[in-house]
C-alpha cells in the first residue's frame, strides 16, 4: 500500500513538473499533460484519426502473424541445433553472432524483399522474435538433467516421446522466458517497421501526427500503443508464473 | 529353478580422455526366478555398468546377456523395471503422476493407471503425498516414489542401482525392511548393486562380489536362511567377517588406484 502511494506520488510529481516545464517552454515540442488528456479524446472518440481501430487491429495481426511464425522458426531451430551435435557446431555460434547485431540494420533489405506492406513489418518483428526463442531453446536443451533423460529411456521411452515427455517440460521455464522475450521484440520490430515506412498499422499514424507536428495526437497514440505492449506482456508474464510453478 | 537372467562372458571398455579404461571383465551370472541378488564391490568395479547391461540402457563390447531367453538390446519395460541411485523423478510431475510414467508410456488409459498408481502409494507410505511434488518430498519418500515407479508397471525383474545410498542410516535400514516386505509378498526377481555389507547380508539370497577395477565376479555367497535374518546372530556375524574380508582387498585395491 505505502509502496503504491509512493509511486502515484512520485508520478504525479513527475507530471507536475513536466506540465510547468513544457508550458514554460515551447507546448507544442514538449506536449504538457493538459495538452495529451484531450488529445487522447479526441482519439479514442475517433475524432483525430477515424481509422485508429483498423490500424489497431492490423498492427495486432501482424504481431500475431510475426509472432507465431517466430515461435515455429524458434522451435524448430532451436531443438535442431540442441538436439543434432553437428548442426549445433555448424551453426550455434552464427545464430548467437547474428543475435548481437543491431536488428534494425537489415529493415531495408527487408523493405525492398517485401514492400512496404504488412508483409516487411512481419519479416521484421519475426526476425526480431525468432533469436531469444532459439537461443532459449538452445539454452533449455543444455539444461535437460541427462539422468531424466536415461531415466525416461528405462521406461521404454524413445526419441519422440522424450522430447515431448520430458525435454520439453524440463527445458519450460527457460523456454517461456524466451518466449516472453520474443513476444517483446515482435512487438517492438511490427511497430518499428511501421514507423520506419508504411501506409498503414500503428506506426505509420504516429509517424503521420509527427510528421505533421501534431504532437499532442503523436503523444496520444503513443499511449495507446504503450498499452496494446503493457496488456501483451502482462498476458505473458501470466504464462510465465504458471510455468515457474513447474520448475524446481 | 530356471535362470531368468543370463550374463555371459560380458566386458566392457570405455573411451576417456586419458585412454580406454576396462569396467568390466569376462563377466558371468546367472539369476533364477525370484531371487534377491545383491552385486556389492569397491567403488568404480563396474556394478552399476552390468546393470545397464540388464536394462539395456548399456551395450556390452562382448558377450551377451539374456533375459527370459532373449538377448538384450535396448529397454525392456515389459520385463524390467529399474530403480536408480538418483530417484531421477521428474519435478514437473507430482508423487502420484511419477509412479504413472511407466504406465503412461505403455498407453494405459488414464483412469486406469491412476488407480493402479493410488492402490500403490498406500504400501509405499505416500497416501497423503499424492498430489505433491518431488521438491516437497524427503530423499526417503522420492525413492521410495521411485521405487513405486517401478513397480506399478509391474515387470517379473526390478535392477536397483544403489537405491538407498543417497539416504541416512536409519532410513535406509526402514526402507530394506520395506523393500523385503514388497518382495515377499510379490515374488519379483531383484537384482540389487550396494555398497553395503549390512544390506547385502539382511536382504539377499544371494550375494555377488566383485572386484575393483576391471570388475570381474571374486566370489558368491548363498544365503539361505529366511527373512528376516537376525543380525547379530553368530551366523551372521561370521558371514559378515567372511564378506567383509572379500571386499576389504578390492576396496583397498581400489583406493590404492586413486
Amino acid at each position: 500500500m505505502r509502496v503504491l502511494a509512493l509511486r502515484a506520488a512520485i508520478l504525479a510529481l513527475l507530471l507536475l513538473a513536466w506540465e510547468a516545464a513544457a508550458r514554460a517552454a515551447n507546448p507544442l515540442l514538449y506536449v504538457p499533460p493538459s495538452a495529451v488528456l484531450p488529445a487522447l479524446g479526441r482519439l479514442l472518440a475517433l475524432d483525430s484519426y477515424p481509422d485508429l481501430v483498423p490500424s489497431l487491429l492490423l498492427t495486432l495481426r501482424e504481431i500475431a502473424v510475426a509472432y507465431g511464425l517466430a515461435i515455429a522458426a524458434g522451435l524448430g531451430g532451436g531443438a535442431a541445433l540442441g538436439l543434432n551435435r553437428v548442426i549445433g557446431r555448424a551453426y550455434g555460434p552464427i545464430v548467437g553472432a547474428l543475435y548481437a547485431v543491431p536488428a534494425v540494420v537489415w529493415y531495408p533489405s527487408l523493405m525492398l524483399f517485401f514492400g512496404l506492406d504488412a508483409a516487411s513489418k512481419i519479416a521484421f518483428g519475426f526476425l526480431l522474435g525468432f533469436f531469444p526463442i532459439t537461443l532459449a531453446v538452445l539454452a533449455g536443451i543444455r539444461q535437460v538433467n541427462p539422468h531424466m533423460l536415461a531415466v525416461a529411456r528405462a521406461f521404454g521411452a524413445g526419441p519422440r516421446t522424450v522430447f515431448v515427455k520430458v525435454m520439453i517440460p524440463a527445458m519450460m521455464f527457460t523456454l517461456v522466458g524466451g518466449l516472453r522475450t520474443g513476444l517483446a521484440l515482435s512487438v517492438i520490430g511490427v511497430i518499428v517497421g511501421e514507423i520506419l515506412g508504411s501506409k498503414s498499422g500503428m506506426g505509420s499514424l504516429i509517424n503521420h501526427a509527427y510528421g505533421l507536428f501534431r504532437t499532442s495526437d503523436y503523444v496520444a497514440l503513443v499511449l495507446v500503443t504503450l498499452a496494446l505492449i503493457v496488456g501483451s506482456d502482462a498476458i505473458a508474464s501470466v504464462v510465465e508464473h504458471r510455468a515457474q510453478r513447474w520448475s524446481e | 529353478m530356471s535362470d531368468l537372467i543370463v550374463v555371459e562372458r560380458v566386458g566392457k571398455r570405455y573411451q576417456t580422455t586419458s585412454g580406454p579404461v576396462e569396467a568390466l571383465h569376462d563377466v558371468s551370472l546367472a539369476v533364477g526366478a525370484g531371487e534377491f541378488c545383491t552385486v556389492i564391490g569397491p567403488s568404480g568395479c563396474g556394478k552399476s555398468t552390468l546393470l545397464g547391461m540388464l536394462g539395456g540402457l548399456v551395450a556390452a563390447d562382448g558377450g551377451r546377456v539374456l533375459v527370459d531367453g532373449r538377448p538384450v538390446t535396448a529397454p525392456d519395460p515389459r520385463r524390467v523395471a529399474t530403480v536408480f541411485q538418483e530417484a531421477g523423478l521428474f519435478p514437473w510431475r507430482t508423487a502420484l503422476e511419477n509412479v504413472e510414467f511407466g504406465l503412461e508410456l505403455q498407453g494405459v488409459p488414464r483412469g486406469q493407471r491412476r488407480a493402479r498408481a493410488s492402490e500403490l502409494l498406500g504400501p509405499l507410505g505416500l497416501r497423503d503425498f499424492a498430489a505433491k511434488y518431488p521438491r516437497e518430498l524427503s530423499g526417503g519418500m522420492r525413492q521410495r516414489v521411485a521405487i513405486g515407479r517401478a513397480l506399478a508397471i509391474d515387470t517379473q525383474i526390478i535392477l536397483m542401482d544403489e537405491p538407498f545410498g543417497a539416504l541416512d542410516e536409519q532410513t535406509r535400514m526402514l526402507m530394506g525392511e520395506w523393500l523385503l516386505d514388497i518382495w515377499r509378498r510379490t515374488r519379483k526377481t531383484v537384482v540389487f548393486v550396494t555398497h553395503s555389507l549390512h544390506e547385502a547380508l539382511a536382504l539377499s539370497t544371494r550375494v555377488v562380489v566383485m572386484t575393483a577395477r576391471p570388475g570381474r565376479i571374486k566370489s558368491v555367497l548363498e544365503l539361505p536362511m529366511p527373512h528376516p535374518r537376525a543380525m547379530e546372530s553368530a551366523e551372521m556375524t561370521a558371514l559378515r567377517a567372511r564378506l567383509w574380508g572379500e571386499i576389504r582387498d578390492e576396496s583397498l585395491r581400489a583406493m590404492g588406484e586413486r
